[in-house]
């Protein structure tokens, strides 16, 4: 039997300490017995995972039975253009977004977004076969899939990796929206092979370049940071 | 007095193939939730649950074959907690579940998991084992303490008669091949909702105890079990009740807690408490009826000494926790839910006014959270083989700390659950209690320091 000294409960003898205070239990006439059984198990459970087994099934069929009936339709019935690939991809696109949610929800989120990149650009490339050459898809959509790919991976890691606020989310999402828009035209005049330099996306820069200055003083300025959230708390 | 139907509701369904046909002759049941139990579910996180567990500690270590054998029986006989959980356009619903289970299964160190309500097979309870303990935990809305304990202690009387021992009905344990009383079913505000006003509940923000959260998913414990004699020869030195020493005590508790560190302003320190309106309105029900009480000591005021303290909550006790006030304060709840126009919102906007409701206003509204169950009674034979009972309140919503109280014979024990590593209240509420010469002894799961290196 033996008590805290700080707060003079009695400690149950399994306990090396006092759960109060995380004073030691030091009793030289009774010292600690190994094989006394605790209250409480030591082991530790694990909460279960609820598998959406139903809603996973229901996705791959209504998906499944739409591309199919479509194709069927395309080659037997309206066969003057491949116009099924815009369904088959359209269903290709929501069953990647489905995928990490419903089917398999271990996948790693930067996993998920780069087959959500890689979707999309399939549905793009699918579009080739309804117009007359695929050359702007080699020159122009893919290379814009890729670099927003890229831009929402960089978010994602971001936010991960930095401590989340609103405020440094708005501060990354203005960043990249500046990056993007910059990307999108010097990709749209390299394919028209003009000049390369910047003029719609010169306005957006400059105002996402004046968000980004302003978020960075109220991210610096513990007063403001605190003025802001008091003012836009919901 | 104006009653609603305490029928369940009853669709009639067609028997599908013979095999079926026996047991589909009783007809297909579904409960509504009651007044208590709407809420739970719209807190329902993937980190969170309003689970409880009831425990009883024997004096035989437990055999969990007969322990499984005991649940098959009794389980049964409480329709309302062999149920799942299921959403509506507009509320969720319970209906039975006769997928297989639940099983009893090996006790574990962070109980009170989160409970999703597609696991388990569905189930809205869990029934654990350790040595010489039995625990069931149960999801709120199912029903309170009450109709819980109705539960454990039925499973642990037809456990006990499976190893041979006598033990009479009576008290929280049920004949288990009666057909439930229609009344046990009920959702007793219904009834009772029925006070010619509903007054206004005024909120203020009260102190809120900080900590350091732990890890995902961590709930600690530090049990305190004491003589209920001792207690109430202390509670009676005050001129109170147990009930109203051991408020005193979290109170004075938390004062200190909010005294010891730096404020930028004082607030009052308010303790949510339970209350069992069976005591007030009759009813048989095993599901929710219970309201909350509000005891408060305000420190912008001055002063408290630990006197002080115990004679306003006496008088808070002693002013609102009766018939009348009670009355009152379940028609307030009740008129949310009859008005029609609350009635035909969908459910998921329902869920969203209600959770901000909550996470704002109402989880705010109080420090922490004491209940007490009072002295457990038990029929023959059956107080020979238990030690005692240990009763949690769960997972607290936010970070602090729940105080559960619950005697058995000449134990009292108290149980305090967090989520947070620091343990400043129950370390000041302990010690008072041992500065007032109680004698504590003190349990606990938290890991030691060795433990964690």
């Amino acid at each position: 039997m033996s008590y805290c000294v700080n707060c003079g409960v009695e400690l149950e003898p399994s306990l090396k300490e006092c759960p109060l205070c995380n004073t030691p239990v030091i009793n030289p006439k009774e010292l600690y017995d190994q094989k006394r059984t605790s209250p409480y198990p030591k082991e530790r459970g694990q909460v279960d995972v609820v598998k959406k087994t139903d809603l996973s099934i229901l996705i791959c069929i209504v998906l499944g039975a739409t591309s199919l009936s479509c194709v069927a339709l395309n080659l037997l019935v309206f066969s003057k253009n491949p116009w099924s690939l815009f369904i088959v991809g359209a269903c290709l696109i929501l069953f990647v977004l489905a995928f990490p949610v419903v089917i398999y929800t271990k996948l790693p989120i930067y996993i998920s977004l780069l087959f959500d990149g890689v979707a999309v650009g399939f549905y793009l490339y699918m579009i080739t076969f309804n117009t007359a050459g695929s050359e702007w898809f080699f020159r122009l959509a893919l290379p814009i899939v890729a670099l927003a790919t890229i831009l929402v991976e960089i978010f994602a890691l971001l936010l991960r990796t930095f401590s989340f606020s609103h405020i440094t989310a708005a501060l990354y999402f203005f960043a990249e929206t500046a990056l993007l828009c910059v990307g999108v035209e010097l990709l749209i005049r390299h394919y028209y092979e003009q000049p390369m330099r910047l003029v719609w996306s010169a306005i957006v820069l400059t105002v996402c370049t004046v968000i980004v200055i302003l978020l960075l003083t109220v991210l610096s300025r513990r007063r403001l940071r605190d003025a802001v959230r008091r003012r836009l708390h919901y | 007095m104006k009653e609603k139907s305490i029928l369940p509701h009853k669709t009639k369904t067609e028997p599908s193939s013979g095999a079926e046909r026996k047991a589909s002759h009783a007809p297909r049941v579904w409960y509504k939730l009651d007044l208590s139990a709407i809420v739970y579910p719209t807190l329902q996180r993937r980190d969170f649950s309003s689970v409880y567990r009831l425990s009883v500690l024997l004096k035989e270590p437990v055999n969990p074959q007969i322990l499984q054998q005991a649940v098959d029986l009794a389980l049964p006989r409480f329709p309302t907690y062999k149920t799942a959980i299921r959403k509506g356009l507009f509320w969720r619903y319970l209906e039975p579940n006769n997928r297989p289970g639940p099983f009893v299964q090996k006790d574990i160190r962070n109980f009170c998991m989160p409970m999703p309500f597609k696991a388990g097979n569905r189930y809205l309870l869990r029934i654990y084992y350790y040595d010489r303990r039995i625990s069931l935990e149960a999801h709120h809305c199912l029903g309170d303490g009450t109709g819980g304990m109705c539960v454990l202690h039925t499973i642990t009387a037809v456990y006990l008669r499976l190893l041979g021992h006598e033990v009479a009905d009576g008290y929280f344990v049920k004949k288990i091949d009666e057909t439930p009383h229609p009344e046990e079913l009920e959702d007793a505000y219904m009834r009772y909702a029925n006070a010619k006003v509903s007054p206004a509940r005024p909120g203020e923000k009260t102190f809120r105890v900080r900590g350091t959260r732990e890890p995902f998913f961590t709930f600690n414990i530090i049990d305190g079990v004491m003589s209920v004699k001792e207690v109430m020869a202390v509670a009676k030195n005050y001129n109170a009740t147990i009930t109203e020493y051991l408020n005193a005590v979290l109170l004075y508790a938390l004062l200190q807690k909010q005294q010891s560190e730096w404020h930028l302003k004082q607030r009052p320190v308010k303790i949510a408490m339970p209350v069992n309106l069976r005591r007030f309105f009759p009813s048989q029900t095993l599901r929710n009826f219970i309201t909350m009480v509000f005891p408060v000591v305000d420190p912008r005021l001055g002063d408290y000494t630990f006197e002080e303290i115990v004679i306003q909550v006496r008088n808070y006790m002693r002013y609102f926790i009766n018939e009348k006030f009670l009355r009152g304060d379940i028609t307030t709840n009740a008129n949310t839910q009859r008005n029609p126009f609350i009635r035909v919102v969908p459910l998921f906007i329902k869920d969203f006014v209600v959770k901000q409701f909550y996470t704002r206003v109402q989880d705010k509204n109080s420090s922490a959270g004491l209940t007490n169950m009072g002295a457990l009674k038990v029929p023959e034979g059956m107080a020979s083989h238990i030690e005692r009972f240990d009763i949690y309140m769960g997972q607290p919503f936010s970070s602090r700390t729940n105080c559960a109280i619950v005697s058995f014979q000449d134990t009292l024990t108290v149980n305090f659950a967090s989520s947070i590593m620091e343990t400043d209240v129950e370390r000041y509420f302990f010690r008072k209690l041992v500065k007032d010469h109680i004698h504590v002894t003190i349990e606990s799961n938290r890991q030691s320091l060795d433990e964690i290196l």
